[in-house]
């Protein structure tokens, strides 16, 4: 028979070198998860020794086994045993920070309380030795009363004897608590006994470590002091933070971009080939259309997920994130968010999803719900064509009061800056309102300078995007699915044939009324000619056939609720149908004004799509549907709205919540039609 | 005049904690990251916004603000 798996829990303070020593000693995790009914993240992986399966639970990194997170009220709960589907431990392989002793046997010690084996692994031994700290491991082992390895990752000393201690260790007694003796200075006048116990647990710790540790002056220590030096300098400290900052961004932003069109390229050939293999109808539409359509766009965000989480696993293990959530805080704290919400929020300028994804790096959960709320109001990389096209083609091109600023530029920085200015004040109203509450206080560690580990650096990284995978990519599939359907069916060929009967005689009327005036004479009939194509019929017909789907019917129906934004019925379609993702929305309007499928990445097809939208008219008249007011709310309804499906199920997964993706797109559609409806009216009131 | 609480101490300057005043988890949890009576702590320095904070205590480099550095009276008792 073979021995029952033992359970084996990896506690420790945060970035002690948890997640490596958890790597060196079971690999790749089997399972990462959340603990059933809160987000807070379960971790296990499996190894075994000397013929014993034992299964690792790697904790989430908390300060003191007093909790006040639900993060360490986990811990606790776990180390109880009161954890659904978490067999009690059979031994606690407690992860201590050499460099940092003193405040790492805080939560030793109280791991001593528990009544349970314990083992103490001092990771970053290689460090200490560097910076010249000297612990007498043996002595230090006969105090705690349990077994004290010395590890250091680099070397992988220390793995197998920590191997080795674990197992001898498991399912024995557990070591003596440490005494603690309550001194008239730890009790003071009338302070909690929490507070007293803390006190007096490190006066018992600076007396445990007296004679075990002693300091030498470091050979290493003055490049290391001098780089802190530079670093932490209010100039050259602050100068190199935005150089990191700058070139995080724009690597996930231009690195990913090539990556991102090879996975685009791949998905396009392999849905041609689907397309070659099956007969035309709609099986074959249900496949290339839904499901290959709702791979690739789920797959295409991949690269920026695994850059960004490459970046910041690399920043996390040279220690650089926590100064930067240091650097940034004050300006966050205006707003109600933290300093550790700036990278989250910087990523989703090229993309929320990386960077609701990277909320993950905030322990407050209170802060992270904020960040991950706030995220998709930042103008990410799929809103700039959609910018790019309305401003080149409705924005005069001409400067502003000043000569060298076009007024182009303008409104393309006002829209970005429109974002940022309402995350803020959604931010700060939350944070208020439904968010208020006790202060939340801000201690956080600043970890000494050392190397990221590549192994560590190269698993956050997939981790990171295989999670989005197997979790979002599924269901962002089944929505692209529906949204098929709605923009499929109900397909009425009779229907399409009037529509694009109607679209004809409704062109040739315009060209009889106008005169040789009319300067989009030539556009009409241009339209007019194409019907005849082969081409240009087929792409009126599918156009004809979108305006009747079901989303179609949506956009007519909403009609009266855009009126109000100077939309008409066609832009309601388009809004509509750019559910799945905001960039959608120019092939929508493509299809829906009867250009067929256009890539805009393609010159050609938005200067075609350009001239079709400027020759567009309210139905019946000669008003022109697209003025400068109305491309204006456009493009200010899709800076703040939450067209973005993949978005919003990445949302509902980070938060295990259907609530707060409801939540976020209720409350950025209200404030993108508010803010369309505004510039509407202001841009009519001062007749642009 | 001279600081009373760990807020107002100057860039550079290594000081001793008295107390930690408040009765609440965040008082606690200073204590607990080893802000405790009679252990020297150096403002390393100032975030460039002028908050958070940067301390060596321990041995060790901790970031507050300085709505919690208020809390640590400093000086000796």
């Amino acid at each position: 028979m073979t021995p029952s798996p033992l359970t084996v829990v990896l506690l420790g303070n945060p970035n002690v070198g948890k997640s490596t020593l958890f790597t060196a000693l079971a690999g790749i995790p089997t399972r990462v998860g959340n603990y059933p009914g809160v987000t807070v993240e379960e971790k296990l992986g499996r190894f075994s020794h000397r013929g014993r399966q034992i299964n690792l639970i790697d904790l989430p990194g908390t300060y003191s086994l007093l909790p006040q997170s639900p993060d360490e009220r986990v811990v606790v709960d776990v180390l109880h045993g009161r954890m659904a589907d978490v067999p009690r431990p059979d031994c606690i392989l407690v992860v201590a920070d050499a460099t940092n002793l003193e405040r790492n046997l805080y939560l030793a010690t109280q791991a001593l309380g528990i009544g349970l084996p314990v083992v103490v692994a001092l990771t970053l031994s290689d460090i200490a030795d560097r910076k010249g700290i000297r612990i007498n491991v043996d002595e230090l082992s006969r105090r705690l009363g349990c077994p004290v390895v010395r590890v250091a990752s680099p070397t992988g000393e220390g793995i197998a004897a920590v191997r080795d201690h674990v197992l001898d260790a498991a399912g024995g007694p557990a070591p003596r608590q440490l005494v603690i003796e309550d001194t008239a200075a730890s009790r003071g006048d009338g302070r909690p006994p929490a507070a007293a116990e803390a006190i007096a647990r490190y006066d018992a710790i600076e007396r445990l470590l007296a004679g075990v540790i002693r300091t030498e002056p470091a050979r290493g220590g003055i490049a290391e002091e001098r780089i802190d030096a530079i670093l932490t300098h209010r100039l050259w400290g602050t100068l190199f933070f935005v150089a990191v900052m700058l070139s995080m961004f724009a690597s996930i932003f231009w690195l990913a971009t090539p990556l991102m069109d090879l996975i685009s390229g791949v998905m396009d050939s392999v849905s041609s080939f689907v397309a070659a293999l099956l007969p035309e109808g709609a099986v074959r539409s249900l496949l290339v259309d839904g499901v290959l359509a709702g791979v690739a766009g789920s797959v295409v965000f991949v690269p920026q997920i695994a850059l960004l989480f490459l970046f910041v696993a690399i920043l996390e293990g040279c220690g650089y994130l926590a100064r930067a959530a240091y650097l940034m805080d004050r300006l966050l704290v205006a707003t109600g968010l933290s300093g550790k919400s700036f990278i989250p929020l910087l990523s989703s300028f090229a993309c929320a999803i990386p960077g609701i994804m990277a909320a993950r790096t905030i322990e407050n959960r209170r802060d992270r719900l904020l960040t991950i709320l706030v995220a998709p109001l930042m103008s990410c990389s799929a809103r700039l064509p959609v910018y790019l096209l309305l401003c080149g083609a409705f924005v005069p091109e001409r400067s502003t009061a000043l000569p060298w600023l076009p007024l182009r530029a303008v409104v393309l920085a006002g829209l970005y800056a429109l974002g940022i200015v309402v995350a803020a004040v959604v931010a700060l109203s939350l944070s208020r309102t439904i968010f208020r509450g006790p202060p939340q206080p801000f201690m956080m560690e600043l970890p000494s300078w050392r190397w990221p580990r590549p192994a560590v650096v190269l698993e956050r990284a997939r981790e990171a995007a295989w999670s989005f995978l197997q979790n979002a990519g599924t269901l962002i599939v089944a929505i692209s699915v529906v949204i098929w359907a709605l923009m499929t069916y109900p397909h009425d060929e009779r229907a399409i044939d009037a529509d694009v009967a109607a679209l004809r005689s409704s062109l040739e009327a315009r060209v009889a009324a106008g005169g040789d005036g009319d300067a989009d004479r030539a556009e009409l009939i241009g339209q007019i000619e194409s019907l005849d194509t082969a081409e240009g019929l087929d792409a009126a017909r599918r156009g004809a056939a979108q305006r009747g789907s079901f989303l179609g019917q949506a956009g007519r129906f909403v009609e009266p609720v855009v009126r109000p934004l100077g939309w008409d019925w066609r832009i309601g379609c388009a809004a509509i149908a750019s559910f799945p993702a905001r960039e959608v929305v120019l092939g929508t309007l493509g299809v829906i004004y009867n250009l067929g499928d256009l890539d805009p990445g393609d010159a050609g097809a938005t200067t075609a799509l350009e001239r079709r939208l400027k020759a567009a008219r309210w139905d019946g008249t000669n008003r022109p549907v697209f003025t400068l007011p109305v491309a204006l709310s456009i493009m200010v309804f899709f800076a703040l709205c939450a067209q973005c499906a993949s978005t919003l199920v990445v949302i509902g997964r980070e938060t295990a919540s259907w609530v707060w993706p409801v939540v976020t797109f209720v409350y950025m559609t209200v404030l993108a039609w508010l803010g369309a409806f505004a510039i509407y009216r202001i841009g009519l009131a001062l007749g642009w | 005049m001279v600081a009373e609480s760990l807020d107002d101490v100057s860039v550079g300057t290594t000081v001793r904690v008295r107390d930690v005043t408040g009765a609440d988890p965040v008082s606690l949890r200073l204590l607990e990251m080893g802000l405790t009576p009679g252990v020297a702590i150096r403002l390393v320095g100032k975030s460039p916004f002028g908050d958070p904070l940067e301390l060596e205590v321990r041995g060790y480099r901790l970031s507050i603000r300085r709505q919690e550095a208020a809390r640590v009276a400093i000086g000796d008792r």
